[in-house]
């Protein structure tokens, strides 16, 4: 129980990247497979930021005279995940801009059918 | 002053990137000029790298940015590696521009040229940088713009191949980025140099998760063996000019960019006789497809899996000569697969069709393009006196010398992989010289596509003729790969 507790983060951002792996390797549907990566992206994301997390930290700014360095969360993570949601957002956007047009083509989302080239 | 300014490495990646975003303005003012940014961007680029190569050779220049040292900043190693990268990004990404500006027919010229120049900046800043997260978003930036290439003609194959691409691609960079997570959590910097000189404070299993997350990530991106499903696919169906980018650039920065992480940061270790047998798994697996296709630009894709199989177990020999040799064959296939893809768009332009048998007699139609095609086959075969055949050669010397019999069972495969591109790339030559051809006209070749094919043609031969040239600046970058102590003590300083 001591050990689910310590880990649970972890337990939880690796949780989520192995459904979107599953996601996206074993559904059929395209928009399930796109989401499948937001899945991936956002365990990542929680990952990154546990890694710089402090139990009831703060803010690495000195308002308060006296703050202990120990008591900050690390920022640079923060900053991290900060980017890498802005690329997440590309991809995705780019992802169902994508599937917008293969439905044109194909009438169809199954990626099963969407076979004009070899998968 | 003003001549240090002009010569800061940082504007190799600045000046793309502002054109980049300049475009849409440029184009609103003259929509004639903006055909031309692509082209003028390149130029400058490809002028400053040469400038730099000489300095660069004798000592190794370092950009910190934002005024602070090393690490606490992100900071750009431009070394010897870097500037040959840099050069080889430049000149194909100059030549596909000119290529570009009759070639490209469909869509807002604007579009192509902001995602054109946007994906040589990512590659540029790929090779360039020395922080280890601004690797991944130049990653990134390089990535994203190919996909929405891939995807440019708006058919049905291209799309499909984007959407293939895109979904491939972006778990590879989720995986580079989950490895660079952990790096952060063992040592708390995100600077290559920095936490190459912890990496032996830390001894878990940890960091070995990390360097498969790493070698999974970019060899999704540099297609090797079980992880290449995407890129017969991508680099057929994308415009040829793209094609010959993705081929020629895009495959060979995902390949630097593995092997600078396990060098730099991971070191000498056994991966890397692992990666020498996936390398020539790679190779083998490539050439057998191609052997089999029938859609030209399909063999020129298989023909690429193959070559990075070649040019991952090169790198893998891990000495001094092994490495020099995969540098080598990395600028022979930049060469001759773009100047092939460059020819093969052009026929197809011509002909509307990508099958085999619609080359039948192209020698007699279009005899400088088929002679210019002809060249680049018989260098990625290998014959003399192209450059394919100094780079292949100096490959196998490296083999025999690193010794062993695993190394000497691997040459004979490559040698076999070899002789499968030979009889596949020897039945195109043939199919256009000695088939009757459908219709007798000549066609006219445009300036804009014999020009960029015409350098690549002379290059190829030149370097191929004296490749001594570029043996010095070589085994400079060899050195570069393999000494990680003064990588971390330029960087870092004392």
């Amino acid at each position: 129980m001591n050990f689910l507790y310590q880990n649970i983060y972890y337990i939880g951002a690796f949780g989520l990247i192995f459904i979107g792996l599953y996601m996206a390797a074993a559904k059929k549907n395209l928009i399930k497979i796109i989401i499948g990566l937001g899945f991936i992206d956002t365990g990542i994301n929680l990952f990154l930021i546990i890694i710089g997390y402090v139990q009831k930290g703060t803010a690495p700014i000195f308002s308060k005279p006296g703050l202990n360095p120990a008591q900050m969360v690390d920022p640079v993570p923060q900053a991290l995940v900060l980017t890498a949601i802005v690329i997440n957002v590309a991809i995705l956007g780019l992802a169902l801009g994508l599937a917008i047009r293969l439905y044109r083509h194909y009438k169809t989302l199954n990626v099963r059918k969407i076979r004009g080239l070899k998968w | 002053m003003v001549n240090i300014i002009w010569q800061n490495p940082i504007l190799l990646i600045l000046v793309p990137l502002g054109l980049a975003f300049l475009t849409p303005i440029i184009g609103l003012i003259s929509k004639n000029f903006v055909k031309y940014v692509p082209v003028l961007g390149m130029l400058f680029n490809l002028i400053l790298s040469i400038i730099l190569l000489p300095k660069v050779i004798i000592n190794p220049i370092i950009i910190s940015i934002a005024g602070w040292k090393p690490p606490f900043c992100i900071n750009l190693f431009v070394g010897p590696v870097g500037i040959i990268f840099s050069i080889l990004i430049s000149l194909i990404g100059f030549l596909v521009a000119i290529y570009g500006i009759n070639y490209i027919k469909k869509g807002p010229i604007e579009r192509y040229n902001i995602l054109y120049l946007l994906l040589l900046t990512g590659a540029t800043g790929i090779v360039l940088t020395g922080d280890i997260f601004n690797l991944f978003v130049f990653f990134e930036i390089l990535c994203i713009s190919s996909y929405a290439l891939v995807a440019y003609n708006q058919d049905k194959n291209g799309i499909e191949a984007a959407t293939k691409y895109l979904i491939q691609g972006s778990i590879g960079s989720a995986f580079i980025l989950l490895g660079i997570g952990f790096l952060y959590g063992l040592y708390g910097t995100l600077n290559m140099a920095d936490i190459a000189q912890n990496i032996s404070t830390v001894n878990s299993p940890t960091l070995f998760i990390a360097m498969a997350l790493f070698i999974a990530g970019f060899g999704i991106e540099a297609s090797i063996f079980p992880l290449n499903a995407w890129l017969p696919d991508a680099h057929s169906s994308a415009p040829s000019s793209i094609s010959a980018i993705l081929s020629g650039i895009a495959i060979h920065i995902g390949i630097y960019a593995m092997f600078r992480v396990l060098y730099t940061i991971f070191g000498i270790n056994n991966v890397f006789t692992f990666l020498a047998i996936v390398g020539i798994i790679t190779l083998l697996i490539g050439e057998m497809s191609a052997f089999k296709q029938t859609n030209i630009k399909r063999i020129l894709a298989y023909s690429s899996i193959g070559q990075m199989g070649l040019i991952i177990f090169a790198l893998s020999i891990g000495t001094i000569s092994g490495i020099s040799a995969g540098l080598f064959q990395i600028v022979t296939h930049t060469l001759s697969k773009s100047l092939l893809f460059l020819c093969v768009g052009y026929m197809i332009y011509h002909t509307n069709s990508m099958e085999l048998s619609s080359l039948k007699g192209l020698g007699k139609r279009m005899p400088l393009t088929s002679f210019l095609f002809t060249i680049g086959t018989f260098s990625l075969i290998g014959l003399p006196p192209f450059i394919g055949f100094p780079s292949k050669l100096s490959i196998i010397l490296a083999g025999l010398k690193a010794g062993g019999i695993l190394f000497l069972i691997l040459i004979i495969l490559m040698l076999c992989a070899t002789v499968i591109e030979g009889v596949y790339f020897f039945k195109i030559v043939q199919i256009i010289y000695f088939r009757e051809p459908e219709k007798q006209d000549r066609i006219k070749p445009s300036f804009t596509f014999l020009l960029p094919a015409i350098i690549l043609a002379i290059l190829i031969i030149f370097i191929g003729l004296y490749p001594d040239l570029i043996h010095n600046i070589l085994n400079k970058s060899a050195g570069e790969f393999l000494d990680k102590l003064s990588y971390i003590k330029t960087v870092l300083g004392g």
